[in-house]
């Protein structure tokens, strides 16, 4: 499918947008790794269906093409309009209003290192620092082998077990400490998949002697992690 | 206040809470799975009233109403109250509820172990919500971040479909809703309640100014009604238990079972189930105490938007909004934060200040230009470069931003710098230069200016 992108007229927008519509944009993905499978576009049909306006299906729209191509170019964005009927504009400003989609490349993996509030008193800023240095790159850049991208969070709402980070934009690691890190990277370099980390109440570990979830790898909230207070 | 006692007596409001059973997270292995929440009692507040008639929908919003839950989403509003500000069902307009799991205000994590361990009770309380107030449609808000709870509760969604507790006649009666669960993509704003619906409605999620209410112009532009997690999944114990039962617990003015999420210097940080009006030691003690033995400093109640206490007076107060209000904080979502003897209050509110300028939507002068210069002095205060007269320049600064905007983020952004400061300032000042207005570099960018202008506008902070 061809991007329907808007005619010529667009340079004559000011001040100029970051993907300027109609120009002979770089491209990244084709048409081909663009095009929706059978399975995604019964999906999209769900989203349409759960809203009384063609709007409404445009977050989770987004969503499912990141989570197909691993970020939003502008061709994604245009795609995304284009299957929804909606102008380009309008996906646009949606895309740039919300943090976790990706208006630029990221690593394969992506860390979101929470260091709001509470993950800072816990030491979020020590695990940052930690992994900034064992991948040797700043927060808000990709390593050069395009695996890592190493991100600042604000609060993931997971502060009872802080410090932790929250891998490309799916699973949490709790109670971090540098070693469970440098675990953690070891085994994302391999490719393994993250375990979903069950963080046990402690009022279950009172009454019902551990986590509730039989079904689910349990942590528990009371490691003591490093303190630190610094935010630099 | 002269002729009332004060509320701050340290006693505990939360009568015997030693002994309290836990209703919201029971204590049940597995209660996840709806066989096992069905076997042990799961979805019978529903059939009791659906089916049996328990209460009609008038009658299930008094019952509400008279068991006094208030909001458990940061604001604390009467619930039942709410619902009755819905106008009368007219056939030709659909009806929308909100269930509001978008949980971003820093130092809360309570609707997130509602997802994981407890999702039905959260279901049932929206199917009778939407009966309450002859609703057919429920949007779930869930922040993006919670992927793996969103797959979780989508599950329990899907299981309450098919064993018909959603979906089309519900339990045989005339009565259908459905639940179609929204995933944020990582904005905090879009837990302030119409701009959770500007971005159901898949649009950048600017706040809108009230009135309208929702309740006559919401989601869609339709009547709406929007509710927290946690105070869905109480309706359902108050059809079971009843409203005397719920009424009776914690104090009068502010009833009920509450998470609270307990967080920092503690020994066994987590989700705590008591009734409201815990005492703020007794909540430190259940916690394990302050971790390696240091005494702690300051507790922020109620999540990064209510104002830091000292201990002083944390040691005094209960988690119930009266109380709170009298200590000069708010109960907001009850995630304490407890920060001992070691923290640093400069950075830590420069961090929430921080918090506060990347979340801000930007629609409102104040608020986008005041978070960021909050955030800018706080940072050179914090890094040594200020001067004591940048303290009253950033109350100054939340003069300004309160009260001032279309939501209530603005607010939220400097009351805890307010507060901090305050309640702080031997801590702030003891980073600062002394102010000299002797020819002084005063804008701490190092440039030479004198005086005026303190900080040279222009360029983002
Ligand atoms: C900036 C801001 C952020 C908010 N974030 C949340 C939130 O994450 N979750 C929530 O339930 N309520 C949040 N609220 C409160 C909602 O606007 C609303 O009052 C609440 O969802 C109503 O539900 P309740 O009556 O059950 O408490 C926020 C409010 C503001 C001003
Ligand atoms: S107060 Fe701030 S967050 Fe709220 S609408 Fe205004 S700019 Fe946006
Ligand atoms: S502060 Fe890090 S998860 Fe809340």
């Amino acid at each position: 499918m061809t991007p329907d992108t808007p005619g010529s007229h667009a340079r004559d927008v000011s001040p100029k947008p970051a993907y300027p519509p109609g120009e002979a944009i770089e491209r990244t993905f084709t048409d081909e790794q663009l095009a929706w499978t059978r399975d995604e576009q019964a999906r999209i049909d769900v989203f349409k269906a759960q809203y009384p306006t063609a709007d409404g299906a445009v977050m989770k729209t987004l969503w499912l093409a990141q989570r197909k191509l691993g970020w939003l170019p502008p061709e994604a964005v245009q795609h995304v309009a284009t299957t929804l009927g909606l102008p380009y504009a309008k996906v646009y400003g949606v895309a740039t209003f919300y943090t976790q989609y990706f208006k630029k490349e990221v690593g394969k993996v992506v860390l979101d290192v929470c260091t709001c509030f509470t993950c800072q008193v816990c030491g979020g800023y020590d695990i940052l620092h930690h992994i900034e240095k064992r991948l040797g790159v700043k927060k808000g850049e990709t390593t050069a082998d395009g695996m890592f991208t190493v991100q600042e969070a604000e609060c993931l709402g997971a502060c009872g077990s802080a410090p932790m980070l929250q891998v490309t934009n799916g699973p949490y690691v709790h109670n971090l400490t540098t070693e469970k890190v440098d675990v953690l990277l070891d085994a994302l370099r391999a490719g393994n998949p993250v375990p979903f980390e069950s963080v046990t109440l402690p009022q279950d570990q009172d009454e019902l002697g551990g986590n509730r979830r039989t079904d689910a790898a349990a942590v528990t909230g009371s490691l003591v992690p490093p303190v630190s207070e610094t935010i630099h | 206040m002269p002729d009332t006692p004060s509320l701050l007596t340290g006693q505990s409001k939360a009568g015997d809470w030693r002994s309290y059973e836990r209703v919201i997270l029971p204590p049940i292995k597995d209660l996840h799975q709806i066989a096992v929440y069905e076997a042990n009692g799961g979805y019978g507040a529903l059939r009791a009233v659906v089916a049996d008639g328990k209460f009609d929908r008038t009658g299930l919003t008094n019952e509400v109403k008279a068991s006094g839950l208030r909001g458990r989403g940061g604001a604390g509003f009467s619930t039942g109250m709410k619902w009755s500000f819905m106008p009368p069902v007219d056939p030709e307009k659909p009806r929308y509820l909100c269930c509001n799991g978008d949980e971003s205000e820093p130092g809360t994590f309570k609707d997130r172990q509602i997802f994981e361990y407890n999702p039905h009770l959260m279901i049932e309380g929206i199917v009778l919500a939407c009966y309450a107030m002859t609703i057919k449609t429920c949007y779930l808000y869930i922040r993006g971040e919670y992927d793996d709870y969103i797959t979780h509760v989508q599950r329990a969604v899907d299981e309450a479909y098919a064993k018909g507790y959603l979906g089309k006649n519900i339990l045989g009666a005339d009565f259908s809703t459905d639940l179609v669960v929204h995933a944020g993509a990582g904005a905090y704003i879009c837990g302030e309640e119409t701009s959770l619906m500007e971005s159901i409605e898949g649009k950048r999620a600017y706040p809108r100014v009230k009135p309208p209410f929702p309740a006559q112009v919401g989601v869609f532009g339709m009547p709406t009604t929007i509710n927290n997690v946690e105070t869905l999944a109480d309706v359902p114990i108050i059809v079971n238990r009843g409203a005397a039962w719920f009424a009776g617990i914690g104090p009068k003015t502010h009833p009920g079972p509450v998470l609270y999420g307990v967080s920092g210097h503690v020994n066994r940080p987590g989700v705590y189930e008591y009734p409201v009006g815990m005492s703020i030691a007794d909540l430190l003690e259940v916690a394990g105490g302050a971790r390696g033995g240091k005494k702690i400093k300051a507790v922020v109640p109620g999540g990064s938007s209510t104002p830091p206490l000292t201990w002083d007076v944390a040691a005094t107060a209960t988690m119930d909004a009266d109380t709170l209000r009298e200590a000069g904080s708010s109960m907001g979502t009850a995630g304490l934060c407890f920060l001992d003897e070691d923290t640093d209050m400069v950075s830590f509110t420069r961090r929430i200040a921080h918090f506060y300028h990347h979340e801000s939507c930007g629609q409102c002068t104040p608020c986008r230009e005041g978070t960021g210069w909050v955030e800018k002095l706080l940072t050179r205060i914090d890094e040594g470069d200020g001067h004591t007269r940048d303290l009253d320049l950033l109350l100054d600064l939340c003069d300004q931003m309160e009260g001032r905007t279309v939501c209530a983020l603005a607010d939220a952004a400097a009351w805890p710098v307010r507060w901090g400061i305050k309640r702080f300032r031997g801590e702030f000042e003891a980073k600062c230069k002394p102010t000299s207005f002797a020819g002084a570099d005063l804008s701490g960018d190092g440039a030479g200016h004198v005086l005026d202008p303190v900080i040279t506008p222009g360029g983002t902070p």
